[in-house]
């Protein structure tokens, strides 16, 4: 099956600075990409070079099987970061135009619009001005306009932010149901949380290069599982146990302390454990903790700050 | 083809459910309207001054005066009251009475306030008038009584010459019949109908300017408002840049073209309604001289070049004080067209006039009002060659430049306005 998208040795210069530097990944049809990094790590430059938007330097795009996007823009809905709408337009009218563009016609665009909303929660909301909606509202309307069309690829550029944790749910499960009926979603992101629940696969940028390209598990994996020990115990003497490779610490009231050891690629928790028991630490609680995305995000991009 | 079509249709549904297009569609009419009606209004809702005309020359000059201000056969001008209680001992005595009567402290002897007085009187070997009135701004009366005045002391002087009354009549009565001729007025003789074409070019030009000043200011804040809600990039993904221009170009153009046909059509209603023969007339000049079709050029040429520089403008501004800073310079471009219509209208082959033709940001305003001159037809064809020649290039360079600018973010940067416009022409 051919990927929805391939993006092969991409790279953008704008004179001296380069903004996306030979990036290739490629996103099989129904999955869900999430694309992940800090602040100028090259996210929005590459979503507008698949969207054809801005010309690569160098490297090609392939979308929906098209070299040119603007072939497939009409199979496409793209939702950008800091959006607004049309205030004086009503939420159908909003969602109408905007799938007339690609392609409806006007009084289809009304009709898929009026069911979106309803299916929605805004079906009350359908004909009063955007201006008079909740920031929560107008954004849900939003997202909605670049759904009715129903696009084979759907990308979606920090579609979380500003949206309460109801409307955030909501999101996750509309995301969910765009990959059900075969369409392939992209979205950026700085919240861990929405891309570990809900990608296929993730993509991670820094400083205009990629750093990872993979599944979560895959992802979470490149960061090292934590120990977790709670006692009364010198910390320092973690340090030496079998696998560990790095400890940190704090002192717990009214005595005692906290122990996080980050363990090595491959060891097992166990050999540590038992030697620690072996030493007669005074250990009260331990815990085994899987690495998240967030830590996986750290260890990739090296801490660079979002 | 489409996208362009419904792209012009959002702007104009936009714009036409404003109630600022209403206001604008009904601001003209009513303005004009106002101008019109409110002299005639104010006139008829004002009473009709009461003056005393005092005459201390001993010459009898007040019952001509009187008949100047009380004309047979017209509204009067004043009414004149009899005078106010004698004696006045002398011009000073009765100005010096007559002030309560002008303050408003006393009443004349039959009732009501006296307006004005003129008290005409002796000065050295002429006559003087000095006219006293309760408004400052009213000089219609005063100028009426000192011409009257004027006149009664110039028939008695050429009576005293001894030149009899009914000479001094004919005398009076001559005038010559002035006709005016031109090679270019349809029967040599010139008339309103010859006169047409100047001012229907005249009036085109004042048309196209306000259609490109409310256009050009529709397009822009239209543009930044899609570019500061990111609207743009969803319409850039959506559709290409000419179409996306040409949709909002065409979709203002409708809506100022809405608003000038509402107007016209209220103008030729009543220019047929009170002058039918005008009228004949006016659809002559722009049907048998071909002139409509030079309008037309002008207009699309004129309309498309500044729409584009607005559009093109718009995207790379985020605020209306950015937005301002470029538009003042336009603003001051805008006002020369202006100042030298009427000048091309009157002197359509003054050397300076034909020069600005040339250039192409003024050349449909001065050729509109050039036109009825009949200039060469090489000038029309080449100032509108040239003219379509540098639109086609703003438009060649608009297009990567309204991208640059909608994509890009934060206040407006020259250096990318102008390195992108270099771009463009460097490819």
């Amino acid at each position: 099956m051919e990927a929805a998208l391939a993006v092969e040795g991409v790279t953008k210069r704008y004179g001296a600075f380069t903004a996306v530097d030979d990036l290739s990944f490629t996103l099989g049809a129904g999955k869900i990409l999430g694309f992940l990094g800090p602040n100028g790590a090259g996210k929005t430059t590459t979503v507008r070079m698949i969207l054809g938007l801005v010309a690569p330097t160098a490297g090609r795009v392939k979308v929906l099987g098209e070299s040119d996007p603007a072939r497939v823009r009409d199979r496409i809905g793209f939702l950008p970061e800091e959006r607004g709408l049309y205030r004086r337009m009503t939420p159908v009218r909003a969602i109408a135009f905007l799938a007339s563009l690609k392609g409806l016609s006007t009084a289809e665009g009304r009709r898929r619009a009026r069911e979106l909303l309803a299916e929605n929660g805004l079906g009350d909301f359908a004909d009063k001005p955007i201006k008079s909606l909740s920031k929560g509202m107008a954004q849900k309307v939003q997202i909605l306009s670049t759904l009715a069309h129903r696009p084979e690829l759907v990308i979606l550029d920090e579609p979380f932010s500003g949206l309460d944790p109801a409307n955030q749910q909501a999101l996750e499960d509309l995301i969910r149901g765009i990959a059900a009926r075969g369409a392939t979603v992209i979205f950026s992101t700085h919240v861990m949380q929405h891309a570990e629940r809900l990608c296929d696969q993730v993509l991670l940028m820094a400083r205009g290069r990629k750093v990872f390209d993979g599944t979560v598990d895959a992802a979470r994996a490149s960061a090292p599982r934590t120990l977790l020990l709670e006692g009364r115990f010198d910390a320092s003497a973690m340090a030496d146990l079998p696998g560990i490779v790095d400890v940190t610490s704090e002192l717990l009231e009214p005595d005692g302390v906290r122990v996080s050891a980050a363990l090595e690629r491959g060891a097992p928790a166990q050999d540590a454990l038992r030697e620690a028991f072996a030493r007669g630490l005074d250990i009260r609680r331990f815990e085994l903790r899987e690495p998240h995305l967030h830590d996986a995000f750290l260890v990739l991009t090296g801490g660079v700050p979002e | 083809m489409i996208r362009l079509l419904r792209i012009a249709r959002r702007e104009y549904l936009a714009y036409i459910r404003t109630p600022g297009f209403w206001l604008s569609l009904l601001l003209l009419p009513v303005g004009i309207s106002t101008i019109f009606f409110a002299p005639m209004a104010v006139s008829r809702a004002t009473p009709t001054p009461r003056i005393a005309i005092l005459d201390f020359t001993g010459k009898h000059l007040k019952p001509q005066v009187v008949a100047a201000v009380n004309p047979p056969g017209a509204p009067p001008q004043a009414v004149i009251v009899p005078d106010p209680p004698r004696p006045f001992a002398d011009p000073i005595d009765a100005r010096t009475r007559l002030q309560p009567y002008l303050r408003g402290q006393r009443l004349l002897p039959g009732g009501g306030r006296l307006d004005a007085a003129a008290i005409i009187r002796p000065a050295g070997a002429g006559v003087a008038v000095d006219f006293w009135s309760r408004d400052i701004a009213a000089s219609d009366l005063a100028q009426t009584v000192s011409g009257a005045v004027g006149d009664a002391i110039r028939r008695d002087r050429l009576r005293a010459l001894g030149i009899n009354p009914t000479t001094l009549a004919q005398v009076e009565s001559l005038a010559p019949t002035v006709s005016l001729y031109s090679p270019k007025a349809a029967t040599g003789k010139v008339e309103l109908k010859d006169r047409l074409p100047t001012l229907a070019g005249l009036a085109m030009g004042v048309l196209l300017l306000m259609v490109v000043l409310t256009g050009a200011g529709m397009l822009l804040n239209s543009v930044m408002e899609e570019k500061t809600s990111r609207i743009i990039e969803v319409l850039l993904s959506s559709a290409s840049v000419p179409e996306i221009m040409g949709g909002k170009i065409i979709g203002v153009a409708a809506v100022t073209g809405t608003i000038l046909a509402f107007w016209m059509s209220i103008a030729a209603v009543i220019i047929a309604v009170r002058s039918p023969e005008t009228a004949g007339d006016l659809v002559g000049v722009f049907l048998e001289h071909g002139h409509w079709a030079y309008f037309a050029l002008y207009f699309i040429g004129g309309y498309l070049m500044f729409a584009t520089l607005y559009v093109t403008i718009g995207a790379f501004c985020e605020t209306s004080r950015e937005a301002q800073t470029l538009l003042g310079p336009m603003m001051i471009i805008m006002t020369m067209p202006a100042v030298f219509m009427t000048q091309g209208a009157s002197h359509p082959d003054a050397p300076l006039l034909r020069v600005l033709t040339w250039i192409p940001l003024f050349t449909p305003f001065m050729m509109a009002a050039r036109i009825a001159s009949d200039p060469p037809l090489w000038e029309i064809a080449s100032t509108s060659a040239l003219m379509f020649a540098v639109t086609a290039l703003e438009l060649w360079v608009a297009v990567p430049a309204f991208k640059a600018g909608a994509l890009a973010t934060g206040r407006f940067d020259v250096r990318l306005f102008f390195s992108t416009l270099a771009r463009r022409r460097a490819s």
